[in-house]
């Protein structure tokens, strides 16, 4: 004890450091984690986080029972369950096509339009979906030229657009972004078993089924498992930005109904339930996938 | 044999001009609505609303960006997205820095507490509510401050951090102690130069998701005192909302006349777009390296 408190004295220079950090990771980190306790309350505002009174899991029982809930898991579900389905295979199918042109030019110019939108805001991918996708926008104007509709769609104030325009504008905004890790993986296939197959006079696309997925396979499975990790991430802004009244029974998802109760209404107690709830079971999702990962391939992603 | 090779040969040839031209198309999907707005934005309003303006603007005027220019709200929404990319990236930067250091003194008897205790918030954070009520509790809300103070630190950069510092030679900072350096005059004079190249890396990141941010100002700052450039674009995307900020303000004017919230938006959505695009070289000279660096931290 006193060795250590020698040490602490010796090294203080480093502690006066230190003690901010440490402060500042148990308030603005550590605190919250202790705040969820008001989900088993009813906080009152302005309040200690202790001193309102102890209702269990009613709030729990409360969200169970509604019937929002299974709307909301619904479409937490459908829009995470569309993004793993198409947007996982979207980058890898981007990468094997890239990595097919001749031109080294080109596949670098196609590359580098590719990951643009991957740092814009959604914002801004939302003030483009409501230029293209308006009554008078640019979707509307081919359809009617097509003549494949008769009367402009009002594509984002119906919900049954909606998962198809979140599925397509996060795989628009990260195909780019996401192919870079397949891309860097197919780099790094052995050149010698290229050169093996050549003289083999195996085909082109032979070498993309016979060795460049092969020797993928382990980024595409562990991308996978991890994606499956966060299947209750089904996005945030692009809802809120995205979605109205007239579609919020297709765009409400787990985190807009916590805002919606809990910033908008004030139900504390009852957002921080809800919150709670998708909070433990993210984690030990993301644990366990983690745990299988590591399992499989030896390797661990944290 | 020889014409088994020309098939091959033949349908490889029609692969490539397929995938070409599909490769083309990919591009320009990637591409094309930044173009439509840009045209769109260098249009004049009312003839904007007749429609079919894909690629160049049919009528130009710059009365958009004339009246963006001479509008409070959106210097206003520039200047705070400014202030917070400057403030926000260069106190992370810092203090990240500082911790990735700290935690790499061999010396230091505190390190393993330190790592572990930001080290454990990348899988346990509670998400954006207890966080909020938080800010709430500590009146952080309808402040400037909640634009740095919360994002101090970010465990991940620190990683990226702490990783290459563990790889430059321990002498070098072990002689600047002989010399009777403190570790704050090590870190200043030491640690930041020699890590130029993965701050420079860093702080690229920073700033775009500090320019990018847009819920946590709805969340924190719902006053409007300090709305960013992403809320001003944000309210123009409620078209009701947009089309009054304009009549209250200037619409009256002859001058803006030709404007409408089409070429508004459009002109806006450019003005929020430029800067990334701006730094856009230097996002891609870092991004590839940032991926690998991750991927060797575990």
């Amino acid at each position: 004890m006193q060795n250590l408190m020698r040490r602490i004295v010796r090294e203080r220079q480093i502690w006066i450091m230190a003690v901010p950090m440490i402060a500042w990771v148990l308030v603005f980190s550590y605190y919250p984690m202790y705040g969820m306790i008001i989900s088993f309350q009813n906080y009152v505002p302005g309040n200690s986080f202790f001193s309102g009174d102890w209702v269990g899991f009613a709030h729990f029982e409360r969200f169970f029972s509604s019937p929002d809930f299974l709307q909301v898991m619904r479409n937490t579900l459908a829009m995470s369950g569309l993004n793993i389905l198409f947007g996982l295979p979207a980058p890898l199918i981007l990468a094997l096509l890239l990595n097919e042109l001749r031109n080294k030019t080109f596949k670098r110019v196609t590359q580098t339009l590719s990951y643009i939108p991957y740092f814009i805001s959604w914002v801004v991918v939302a003030s483009i979906l409501f230029t293209l996708l308006g009554s008078d926008g640019l979707l509307n104007r081919l359809l009617l030229d097509f003549g494949m509709i008769k009367d402009p769609i009002s594509f984002l104030g119906e919900g049954k657009y909606f998962w198809t325009i979140i599925t397509a504008s996060n795989i628009w905004k990260d195909i780019g972004f996401n192919s870079i890790i397949y891309l860097s993986a197919l780099a790094s296939i052995d050149r010698e078993l290229l050169d093996a197959g050549k003289v083999d006079g195996i085909s082109r696309f032979g070498t993309v089924w016979h060795i460049y997925l092969p020797g993928i396979r382990t980024t595409i499975i562990l991308l996978w498992i991890l994606g499956i990790g966060g299947i209750l991430n089904a996005g945030f802004e692009q809802q809120l930005l995205l979605g109205s009244p007239t579609t919020s029974d297709y765009s409400e998802v787990v985190d807009t109904y916590v805002y919606k109760y809990g910033v908008q209404l004030g139900y504390y107690s009852f957002a921080s339930a809800v919150n709670l709830l998708k909070a433990v079971v993210s984690v030990v999702l993301v644990l366990s996938m983690n745990r299988i990962a590591k399992k499989l391939f030896d390797t661990s992603i944290v | 044999m020889k014409s088994e090779f020309l098939r091959t040969s033949v349908g490889s040839k029609l692969f490539d001009a397929g995938n070409i031209a599909l490769m083309l198309a990919f591009g320009c999907i990637m591409i094309y609505p930044f173009l439509n707005l840009l045209a769109l934005s260098f249009n004049d309003g009312i003839d904007a609303a007749r429609g079919g303006i894909y690629l160049f603007p049919r009528k130009l005027s710059l009365s958009a960006y004339e009246l963006l220019f001479q509008n409070h709200k959106m210097l206003e929404g520039l200047m705070w997205s400014v202030l917070r990319v400057v403030v926000g990236t260069s106190l992370c930067l810092f203090a990240t820095g500082l911790l990735a250091y700290l935690v790499n003194i061999r010396h230091f008897s505190g390190k393993r507490l330190l790592r572990i205790l930001f080290f454990v918030t990348m899988y346990f954070n509670g998400g954006f509510f207890p966080a909020y009520l938080l800010m709430l509790k500590l009146g952080l809300t309808n402040s400037f401050q909640v634009y740095w103070l919360p994002s101090l630190f970010n465990v991940y950069f620190m990683l990226l951090i702490a990783s290459y510092i563990q790889n430059q030679p321990e002498a070098l900072f072990e002689s600047a102690r002989i010399d009777g350096a403190g570790e704050f005059r090590v870190y200043w004079r030491i640690v930041i130069p020699i890590c130029m190249p993965v701050f420079a890396a860093v702080s690229v990141y920073l700033a775009v998701s500090h320019w990018n941010s847009w819920f946590d100002v709805v969340l924190y700052n719902p006053s409007g005192d300090y709305d960013t450039l992403q809320v001003y674009l944000r309210r123009l995307l409620l078209e009701m909302e947009g089309l009054q900020q304009i009549q209250d303000q200037q619409m009256l004017y002859n001058k803006f006349r030709d404007l409408s919230p089409l070429t508004l938006r459009a002109a806006t959505t450019i003005i929020v777009t430029v800067p990334i695009l701006l730094v856009y070289p230097f996002l891609q000279k870092y991004f590839i390296g940032g991926i690998t660096l991750g991927s060797v931290k575990g």
